[in-house]
């Protein structure tokens, strides 16, 4: 005899928040502040917030509410920074470009390296164009007056192009046969990781300039993403190397016995098992690296914080901290989410026919 | 290479492990089509000698021949000889995130060069051979041991090798399954195919074996037909050898 499937499920739930006394007593007191919390939140940033562009400083505090009026009035400067005001369509329409790559290329039909490469090129060729102008009639603008949200997107998609395949190298060199080669490697991530990404970020924007011939410095903004990259490599090699113990030494073997050649072996075997294991932890770095961008700010740029800060300096908009700051952590927040959805995803994806083990 | 000379000719080789001394100057001769069976205690360097054929591991001292071909330290020579001399693990060692048949097709399209619809035709042979043909498309992981162990030997056939090592191809499996396997490789024999198997199942090295080779603390004790070497064992490490395999 079985009970149908809806008052077992019943049952289930009452046992776990209604078990005894004091759980029922948690679950209702629990309940009864998140409700609390939720109806605050909605009274300020809906039922008693102020929308229309023409709100002030004195009509929002009338009302009660959030004033998202800054917003409204303010958003292009939180967007694109200083970017110039006639030319923001460019920016926009980057950073839509960006987005439209990113999701292409987590397509699983999109995974060959052909496609990949070639969609990546031609994005990059089209950011740039747009965003650094200078042919096609467009007008120059120079890297220092990017802002805002694409150069938050450049920056992150920059470091982690660079990166990762500096990471992938370095975690490969780290397990060579020779033991020189795999020792230099590990001291290379070894310092990377004991030093901040400040100092790091600092050493490129500022230092590095009086180290380099001259024709090697290039703009500021390159030498910060590089130094981001280098950051993200030396963590994300030490993750790609976990991955590597996770997997059984017959594996490499097998694919030897069989006359896979070094790059074979690692391209076709080492490296899909080794980024299979290792997958939680990469999304979670690149959701870290997407989080520091926001301090290339120290060295001068406005990326979208930093943007965001200036949306409120001005002395009618000084109250509206919070509405701005919200808006913003909304934009993070579907970066963010959406990435680590879209990991879960892959991990679903790649489980599949590894119930056994 | 030589397709006439010996398929493996094994000269005084030597192997250290640090300071242990693993293989003490092993002497071994397998003509072409030839069957070897290695048994010997745990530790006695079977797997080792197997390993170094194709350099698994490397060797300190002696030579190996490969069908007239002497491996040193030249890649490219080794990569050769991988191609040709095939290897089915204890531990099946299938590649877990490709299906059934790409485990198979892969060596042959990216060492061979192969076609993959040749490759895939070919695939599908041998696992006709081993009789799993209706799991191409399975992962490895929702296989039995016996089954995977099978898809193991296609996919060192799928290479078309001139030789086939195996490591205790049975010793991993539940009972049930080990008569699966070894009625595979019975048959693989029976066709000619050049092995060298290290196997503690006795019956497969009366069946099938020319000869049985016994190893014992990194040297071969003794090497004849399995008639005389069941029956007639010379040396007494031998002999308590096989009593304790026979014993029970
Ligand atoms: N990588 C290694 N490092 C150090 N010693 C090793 C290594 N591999 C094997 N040995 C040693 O070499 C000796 C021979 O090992 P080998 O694996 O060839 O034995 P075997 O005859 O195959 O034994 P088994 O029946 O247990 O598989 C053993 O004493 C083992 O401890
Ligand atoms: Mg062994």
């Amino acid at each position: 005899m079985t009970a149908p499937a809806g008052s077992a499920r019943l049952r289930r739930l009452r046992k776990a928040y209604f078990g005894s006394p004091l759980s029922a007593l948690m679950t209702l007191l629990s309940a009864a502040i998140l409700g609390f919390i939720l109806w605050k939140l909605l009274d300020w940033g809906l039922i008693h917030a102020t929308f229309d562009a023409s709100g002030t400083q004195e009509t929002c505090a009338a009302k009660g509410g959030a004033c998202w009026s800054v917003i409204a009035t303010r958003w292009r400067v939180i967007l694109f920074g200083i970017y110039p005001y006639e030319e923001q369509w460019r920016p926009a329409l980057a950073c839509l470009v960006v987005a439209g790559v990113i999701v292409l290329s987590c397509l699983p039909r999109m995974w060959s390296f052909g496609k990949l490469a070639l969609t990546w090129t031609i994005g990059t060729i089209v950011f740039y164009t747009l965003m650094r102008g200078g042919i096609l009639g467009l007008a120059s603008v120079n890297e220092q007056q990017w802002g805002g949200l694409p150069l938050t997107l450049f920056v992150f998609v920059a470091t982690g192009i660079i990166g990762m395949p500096l990471a992938i190298g370095l975690a490969l060199l780290r397990r060579s046969d020779y033991p020189v080669i795999a020792r230099v490697s590990g001291w290379i991530i070894d310092t990377i990781r004991s030093l901040p990404l400040l100092s790091i970020l600092f050493t490129c924007a500022i230092v590095l300039p009086f180290m380099l011939p001259g024709f090697l410095i290039g703009e500021k903004l390159y030498r910060v993403v590089f130094g981001a990259a280098l950051f993200f490599a030396a963590y994300q090699a030490e993750i790609i190397r976990g991955g590597f113990q996770g997997i059984p030494k017959g594996q490499e073997e097998a694919a030897k016995a069989l006359g896979l050649s070094y790059w074979q072996r690692m391209g076709r075997i080492v490296l899909p098992q080794a980024f299979r294991l290792a997958l939680p932890a990469t999304i979670n770095q690149f959701v870290i690296a997407f989080m520091e961008t926001s301090l290339i700010v120290v060295v001068g740029f406005m990326e979208l914080l930093a943007a965001g800060n200036t949306a409120f300096k001005t002395g009618e908009w000084k109250f509206a901290y919070a509405e701005v700051y919200v808006f913003i952590a909304a934009i993070y927040f579907a970066f963010v989410f959406g990435l680590s959805r879209y990991g879960a995803y892959l991990e679903a994806r790649m489980n599949v026919g590894h119930r056994k083990d | 290479m030589d397709l006439t000379a010996p398929a493996i000719e094994l000269t005084d080789l030597d192997k250290f492990y640090g300071t242990f001394h693993a293989l003490k100057g092993i002497s071994l001769t397998v003509a072409k089509g030839e069957k070897v069976v290695v048994c010997g205690p745990s530790g006695s360097g079977k797997s080792t000698m197997i390993r170094c054929i194709n350099q698994l591991e490397e060797h300190d001292g002696g030579t190996i021949r490969v069908f007239g071909t002497t491996l040193d330290d030249n890649v490219g020579l080794i990569d050769e000889i991988r191609r040709e001399v095939g290897m089915v693990f204890q531990q099946f060692n299938l590649f877990p995130h490709m299906t059934v048949l790409e485990n198979c097709t892969l060596a042959p399209m990216l060492v061979r060069k192969t076609s993959r619809a040749d490759a895939e035709a070919t695939a599908m042979r041998y696992l006709e051979k081993v009789r799993i043909p209706d799991q191409a498309q399975k992962y490895p992981g929702q296989l039995s041991g016996g089954q995977q162990q099978r898809v193991a030997i296609a996919r060192a056939l799928c290479m078309q090798p001139e030789i086939l090592l195996f490591d205790e191809p049975t010793s991993a499996l539940d009972p049930e399954m080990i008569a699966e396997v070894l009625d595979v490789m019975v048959t693989l024999a029976q066709e000619g195919m050049t092995m060298i198997c290290v196997t503690h199942e006795m019956g497969f090295a009366r069946k099938v074996a020319d000869r049985v080779v016994f190893m014992d603390k990194g040297e071969i004790i003794e090497e004849a037909p399995p008639e005389d070497f069941f029956g007639n064992p010379k040396s007494d490490r031998t002999r308590l050898f096989l009593s304790q395999v026979l014993g029970h």
